[in-house]
């Protein structure tokens, strides 16, 4: 932190924008497609209680998109 | 643990007279698994119902239709019957209830159809009552149409300037216009746009005779007199149910476990003078088999066990000792684990409540959770999964105050002790003076709780991968060596993580220093990136490993191993958060508690305290943290090695709840 401290503030703020539209619209991707696949799964677990396992187990695959988009934020906050 | 319960093949035999008193044996012992006979030929065919059956039905049939007479399908009986009772009451009872229940309920329900109809009478003749025209004057001309109903507005003016020879009455009501309109043949085309744009609705007329008023005022004394019949019946019905339903609901639950014995034939096979049923033991009950048939069936049947075959696949009973066992929920809630596969159940009693702990990590939440488990495990016996969830619940509230006492010394978001760089802030100190210092601060030790998180994260990876290569080790090698590949992979992942980490926590400092101390801490600077060498051998000599075992498709989830690493820093993240929003509203609210001075807002300031902690803290906290740490076994562990899709181990057997069996 003592770097970022030396640096330009314009850049110190830049990369902190950077680093939350990288996590915030990661974010919302996920958010768009689990709202899909999660309507899906309550229904077929809603038939059928033992879909609950498998059903969250394909809800949470977008979340892949969020988790990459944590680890860029991540690092433009640490370069 | 770890491995279901092991299965032995088991055949029983015997002479066909002896069939109904094995099955009822078999009942009786309840460990044996039937496997359905289909493959008739010459010699066996399927066998006939007991002579029991078709009685049985019928009786069962009869109560189940005076259960739904006597609205008592939910009725739980205080005491339970024995079947002797049962058995020697039954016709009777029977025949009394045909007699008494049947007939009344049948009274009950056609008297409930007549008053229902009469009140839509009733409905339909209101709004022509106020119009002095007998009923049967509505209908049976030719020259004359005729339109009864409501309209929304007055429509005689418009009628007025656009039709001639009609006839109106019109009744101003609360909302609307009742009207009759009787028009003449040249006005029948024009009448009816113009009720439409009133908005007109047609009522229909019932065919009856008289005056509208008289009808209506019959029907309802009529009404009246029927609803005093029902309420007869009704108290009648009351004294049956009184007297019946606790031996109405015993019977149909002995009658169903007598059905179901009796048709068991239909899935076993049978030659002319002989049965066979086939079918799986536990092995550690195997002797009780024969046992049972020679005392209960006076030795008319036999037993033969047979290890399993390399192509039988046995059902599957999880074996797991008693803390244990309620996690199996979490397994039930996926698949069953196939026979010859590894049961996770063991490492989700100890993932579990370590990970739903660190994330909630509160003395004063883990309490209250505790507490809540405890009641839902000792108190609602009724509800057999919400006990297991209560274990489940119990465990992790215990976990979750321990992290709270030990490792962030805080009870309901507040801290034992003010941090170093806000001694300003609210603490237990004012209330006492704990002699517990945090070892993790949730607000300023977030990189070391990344760096626990992604520790934690490969310890379960690597045993998910362990169990996998467990798994198919013995009949798929190929397989079992992809999984060492993964693992060179993750530790080559996990190496890398904690090179760039370095000294910046203490956990990564420790594990360098510890457990990858054999990884040479050389590595270069790439785009800049630090990339540590071991790491890099470590990835290629896995990624060049998958696609000779598992296919080259496999390397395109490489980047998904490093995300599912990745994805264990969620347990910071929501411990994090939820410390932070703990904080969030005892820093607003604190204030009002004890700096205003006032007695009501202080008071109102406790009440939203209260309201805010205990619904988005603890109750959407407990349940973020639960479904996180299920997720995390689910997805990432799971996929590692658990295929599932076992059969469930479900033996001849039944449960009395409101019948006691009688020798």
């Amino acid at each position: 932190m003592k770097e970022v401290k030396k640096m330009d503030p314009t850049q110190v703020g830049l990369a902190m924008i950077g680093a939350g539209i990288a996590i915030g619209i990661a974010g919302l991707g996920t958010g768009v497609a689990q709202g899909q696949v999660g309507a899906a799964a309550v229904g077929a677990t809603a038939e059928n209680p033992k879909m609950f396992g498998k059903g969250m187990i394909m809800m949470v695959l977008p979340e892949t998109i969020v988790i990459l988009g944590f680890v860029v934020a991540f690092l433009i906050m640490n370069a | 643990m770890l491995r279901p319960e092991e299965m032995t093949r088991a055949v029983v035999v015997g002479s066909i007279d002896s069939l109904g008193p094995t099955i009822g044996c078999l009942y009786e012992l309840g460990i044996l698994h039937l496997i359905d006979f289909t493959e008739q030929d010459e010699e066996f065919k399927l066998g006939q119902p007991l002579a029991t059956a078709s009685g049985s039905s019928q009786k069962l049939l009869k109560l189940r239709s005076m259960m739904r007479a006597l609205n008592i399908e939910e009725h739980k009986p205080s005491a339970k019957i024995p079947v002797k009772n049962i058995e020697w009451k039954l016709e009777q009872a029977l025949v009394n209830l045909d007699l008494n229940a049947s007939t009344k309920a049948e009274s009950k329900q056609r008297i409930q159809s007549l008053i229902r109809e009469k009140e839509a009478e009733i409905r339909a003749l209101e709004p022509i009552a106020s119009f002095d025209i007998p009923l049967d004057l509505y209908e049976g001309y030719d020259g004359l149409s005729v339109f009864t109903g409501t309209c929304a507005s007055d429509p005689s003016a418009a009628l007025a300037a656009r039709i001639r020879g009609y006839d109106l009455s019109i009744a101003a009501r609360k909302a609307d216009f009742a009207i009759a309109l009787f028009v003449m043949a040249e006005g029948a085309s024009e009448a009816p746009k113009i009720l439409q744009e009133h908005g007109f609705q047609e009522a229909k007329l019932p065919k009856l005779q008289g005056m509208p008023l008289a009808i209506i005022k019959k029907h309802k004394a009529d009404i009246a007199d029927l609803e005093k019949d029902l309420d007869r019946i009704e108290k009648d019905l009351e004294n049956i149910r009184h007297e019946f339903a606790d031996f109405i609901v015993a019977s149909e639950e002995h009658l169903s476990i007598e059905v179901m014995k009796a048709e068991t034939p239909l899935r076993i096979a049978t030659t002319a003078n002989s049965f066979v049923i086939d079918g799986w033991i536990p092995t550690s009950r195997a002797g009780e088999l024969q046992t049972a048939l020679n005392s209960l069936c006076c030795g008319l049947a036999f037993v033969e066990t047979l290890p399993p075959e390399k192509e039988d696949e046995p059902p599957v009973l999880l074996k797991n000792p008693k803390p244990v066992k309620p996690f199996e929920f979490f397994i039930d809630l996926v698949s069953t684990p196939k026979y010859d596969e590894i049961d996770p159940t063991l490492v989700l009693f100890l993932t579990f409540p370590l990970f739903f702990g660190f994330m909630i990590g509160d003395l004063g939440f883990g309490l209250g959770l505790a507490a809540l488990g405890a009641f839902m495990r000792f108190k609602l016996k009724s509800f057999p999964d919400l006990q297991k969830l209560g274990t489940i619940v119990l465990a992790g509230g215990i976990m979750a105050s321990i992290f709270g006492l030990f490792v962030f010394a805080e009870a309901f978001g507040v801290p034992f002790h003010p941090p170093e760089a806000h001694p300003e802030e609210h603490s237990w100190e004012s209330v006492a003076d704990i002699p517990i210092h945090p070892m993790l601060d949730k607000m300023t030790d977030i990189k070391e709780m990344l760096a626990l998180s992604l520790l934690a994260g490969w310890v379960h990876l690597t045993l998910g991968f362990v169990l996998g290569f467990v798994n198919h080790i013995h009949h798929d090698r190929k397989h079992a060596f992809a999984k060492v590949a993964w693992l060179l992979i993750l530790l080559g992942l996990f190496v890398e993580i904690m090179y760039i980490a370095g000294g910046a926590t203490w956990t990564s400092g420790f594990v360098n220093d510890t457990v990858l101390v054999w990884a040479p801490h050389v590595g270069a600077d790439v785009a800049g990136i630090k990339l540590s060498y071991a790491a890099l051998a470590l990835i290629i000599v896995g990624v060049v490993g998958l696609p000779l075992t598992e296919g080259p498709m496999a390397l395109s989830e490489v980047v998904g191993l490093f995300t599912n690493l990745v994805s264990y820093t969620r347990l910071a993240a929501l411990a994090v958060g939820k410390g932070a929003m703990a904080l969030a509203f005892n820093t607003m609210l604190f204030p009002l508690i004890f700096e205003s001075h006032n007695i009501g807002i202080a008071i109102a300031g406790v009440a939203a305290l209260f309201v805010t902690q205990m619904f988005f803290v603890f109750f959407l906290g407990a349940l973020s943290a639960g479904i996180q740490a299920i997720r995390l076994n689910y997805v990432e562990f799971f996929l590692k090695f658990f295929e599932g899709g076992g059969k469930e181990f479900s033996p001849l057997k039944y449960f009395r709840k409101h019948s006691v069996a009688t020798k």
